[in-house]
């Protein structure tokens, strides 16, 4: 009986392994239409690496992160954070490559006009504290990580205690939308979607605009599971790099949105990981 | 005591004098507690962006949502098999539960853990699958099925089976002489809480399951109004329609073909699983039993008892604001006010208001009115009110008024609320366990109560923490739910139609 088990198991999970090769990437912005999108990025792959290559369509970072942990996906667009997050659950697993941007990435911090918090200077402006703040979503790079690091670096204090209330609005749009209404006087933000935002006249920005730009610090990345060399034949973790490195067609990289992809890894997302843990969002 | 001899205001023994001295304690402590409250308003410029909200939902975009037959086919199917699934199981406990004290509260905590947190649970384990999804939603079913269930079958008459011959079996005297009696309430109970399922299926969505709710949550939070509009009205559609779709005939081969689309079915990863139940479930100090590093552990939960303070008080003043709202509401729908015209306005907005997710809801609150309780507050007591309203309304249809020469406000005061007040505060009593619930989904808002930091606690991938507030959120059900009951009016007003049916309905 225990042998008809795993004979049982053994067959599905050979065939499990004449297997599509699965990724999901979430845009930083713009998340509508991912399949049509993405399923550009999936025939290209396939192209290039010569396996079937599917999309997966996943909505916020900590599905991605369950779905790379299940082995649902072996390749994931992550953010900073969420990638680190991802590879200490998935041993072996690795950063392959970055978005040309995401080497020096930036958060912008925003006000409203109405708050009287408008100068723009080396530093976040002292009279941010007692105003309304929000983040964007709990577990970005750009949105929560990186402003909160700034923030107790500059002032040696949580932004609990320094601003009078602290949201978390799920998303750098939502943050816009939120600054430029009053509703938080103050919030952090992508930098790109910021830029896109204003590019696009999406943003008023008589009534609310940029109060200072953090340092740069890395951020999305490719990370690729450790078996897919086993898995998929030897060198396809390389093959896998090479295809997003020469990924030069405007209409795919658009999806990321990204001008083009460079080489990374794990190290690379090392002061990443040293502030999630600082902060306690890793352990 | 002096009442007796000297009865004052609502002094007295009578059913309603009760009611009313059980519905003023009600407001009475939640207007104690509101200072506590953070109420605070920061109006500012919300104009721009609700006249946005406001244009995406009257100019919707049908067209901009990829594959959207997909993803109303899956949220039928995931409603359709949670909700079957959830009947397989909870039938039989439904039986059995009454015997069995430890049975009965095995369903008490199962259904105590919304079925978003069942699905952020089970996600970890079996990914983005129709196996979280449907698993999602029968778990917690199956607890509320055994619960309504037994109560149900607690009310069969008995004269059948005392007619039978001694002799009969056990079984043969369910089958013939007791479930037929109560079939009808089954069944219809079934059917309601098919549709509770079909808006659960599409908050899955939310957490990244591919239903309706998926979509509409993208377009939703990145301010894409036109296809947020298009989504909610396809919603409302397909709520509003049941009763053309969801036929007793149809709806096997709707689940049997929505069976085609649920897969891929996920492979399990039999290790994962176990770590996942054995190890990263629990604190590790107490997996090494290291009893000082467990008090450490426990140390690092954030605020734990301003987040049960919250959720209680949130759940308190939803509770109270619901039950003003249903008093203010419930006549729009009814057939003895207004005409014809206003009472289908008057339906249409209570579909609308009990049928959007709260979520949405409060976040038009909190660009009204800034962050604080108040966008919650409203969001929860505007919900769940137009919810009982529209349930009272059919209560009230069934009363035939004894003089039609009162004027509207008499009608109301002194002919209906006298006879409808007792089902009216039992459906709201019953709904408090449900409201406490939706506080910890408006946590996701960043108001702290405890489904804030379970939210968050996911987020940062710390199941033992996320797992022990889930439980901790699970006890304040329990205890929330066992003292409405016990403040639950049991004697039932004395309308035709609402003997027929347990007040079980005002649980989604």
């Amino acid at each position: 009986m225990r042998w008809l088990v795993a004979c049982l198991l053994i067959l599905v999970s050979t065939a499990a392994t004449a297997e599509t090769f699965r990724f999901t990437a979430i845009p930083d912005e713009d998340q509508s239409r991912l399949e049509e999108r993405f399923d550009k990025v999936a025939r290209y792959l396939e192209d290039q690496l010569g396996v079937a290559v599917e999309y997966v369509p996943v909505k916020s970072y900590s599905a991605a992160v369950s779905a790379f942990r299940n082995d649902q996906v072996q390749l994931a667009w992550f953010g900073g954070l969420t990638g680190v997050q991802a590879r200490r659950l998935v041993p072996d697993s690795r950063a392959i490559a970055q978005g040309k941007e995401d080497a020096e990435f930036r958060t912008y911090f925003i006000a409203n006009h109405d708050s009287g918090v408008d100068t723009q200077g080396d530093d976040l402006p002292k009279n941010v504290q007692g105003k309304s703040f929000t983040f964007g979503a709990k577990t970005s790079t750009s949105g929560r990580l990186m402003p909160e690091y700034y923030i107790r670096e500059q002032f040696g204090a949580p932004p609990k205690s320094l601003f009078s209330r602290v949201g978390f609005s799920g998303d750098h749009t939502r943050t816009i939308a939120l600054v430029e209404s009053g509703t938080y006087d103050i919030g952090a933000v992508n930098f790109k979607v910021w830029d896109a935002a204003v590019a696009d006249g999406r943003v008023d920005t008589d009534k609310v605009d940029v109060i200072w730009k953090t340092p740069t610090y890395p951020d999305y990345q490719w990370t690729v599971r450790g078996d897919v060399d086993g898995r998929y034949g030897d060198g396809f973790t390389d093959e896998v790099r090479q295809a997003l490195l020469d990924m030069h067609d405007p209409e795919l990289l658009e999806s990321f949105p990204r001008q083009g992809f460079i080489p990374a890894d794990n190290d690379d997302y090392q002061p990443i990981e040293d502030v999630g843990e600082k902060l306690g969002l890793l352990r | 005591m002096s009442a007796e001899r000297a009865p004052g205001l609502l002094a007295g023994d009578s059913l309603n004098l009760r009611l009313a001295r059980r519905s003023l304690g009600l407001i009475a402590l939640c207007l104690v507690l509101l200072p506590f409250a953070d109420l605070a308003i920061t109006t500012h410029d919300p104009w721009a962006e609700l006249e946005r909200m406001l244009a995406g939902l009257l100019h919707p975009d049908m067209l901009a949502t990829e594959s959207l037959p997909h993803a109303i086919a899956l949220t039928i199917g995931f409603a359709l098999w949670g909700t079957l699934l959830g009947v397989v199981l909870g039938f039989p406990l439904a039986l059995l539960s009454p015997r069995s004290r430890l049975l009965r509260g095995s369903c008490a905590f199962v259904r105590a853990i919304h079925e978003l947190f069942w699905a952020l649970l089970l996600l970890q384990v079996f990914g983005l699958s129709a196996v979280t999804a449907i698993a999602a939603l029968t778990i917690p079913y199956a607890g509320i099925f055994a619960k309504v269930y037994a109560e149900i079958l607690e009310l069969t008459p008995r004269a059948p089976v005392d007619a039978l011959p001694e002799g009969v079996g056990r079984l043969s005297r369910f089958v013939y002489a007791e479930l037929p009696m109560v079939w009808a309430r089954l069944s219809s109970y079934t059917r309601y809480r098919f549709e509770c399922a079909m808006r659960s299926s599409v908050l899955l969505g939310f957490v990244g399951l591919p239903t309706l709710g998926f979509h509409l949550e993208s377009a939703f939070r990145e301010g894409r109004y036109p296809e947020a509009g298009a989504l909610l009205w396809v919603f409302y559609l397909m709520i509003a329609s049941l009763h053309l779709w969801g036929h007793r005939r149809l709806l096997p081969w709707i689940a049997l073909g929505s069976l085609f689309l649920l897969g891929p079915w996920p492979d399990i990863d039999g290790a994962l699983l176990w770590r996942f139940i054995s190890v990263d479930l629990w604190p590790k100090p107490l997996l090494e039993g290291n009893w000082s590093g467990l008090w450490q552990w426990f140390g690092e939960i954030p605020d734990l008892l301003p987040a049960i303070g919250n959720t209680l008080l949130l759940g308190l003043m939803g509770t109270a604001g619901s039950l003003v709202v249903a008093l203010l509401l419930w006549p729009l729908a009814s057939r003895h006010f207004g005409n014809r015209p206003t009472r289908m306005a008057g339906k249409g907005v209570l579909i609308l208001m009990r049928s959007t997710p709260e979520l949405m809801l409060a976040f038009i609150f909190l660009l009204m009115l800034g962050p604080s309780m108040l966008p919650a507050w409203l969001a929860l007591s505007l919900h769940n009110g137009a919810l009982i309203a529209f349930l009272v309304a059919r209560h009230a249809d069934a009363i035939v008024p004894g003089s039609h020469a009162l004027p509207a406000s008499s009608r109301y005061t002194y002919e209906l609320l006298p006879r409808l007040y007792g089902g009216l505060l039992a459906l709201l009593f019953y709904r408090a366990e449900t409201i406490i619930r939706e506080t910890a989904l408006l946590g996701m808002l960043g108001i702290a109560t405890l489904g804030f930091h379970i939210d968050s606690s996911f987020a940062y991938l710390m199941f033992d923490q996320a797992f022990f507030l889930l439980l901790i959120t699970a006890g304040l059900n329990i205890a929330v739910d066992a003292l409405a009951r016990r403040y639950r009016p049991r004697e039932i007003a004395d309308t035709p139609g609402e003997r027929d049916r347990p007040a079980g309905e005002a649980t989604c």
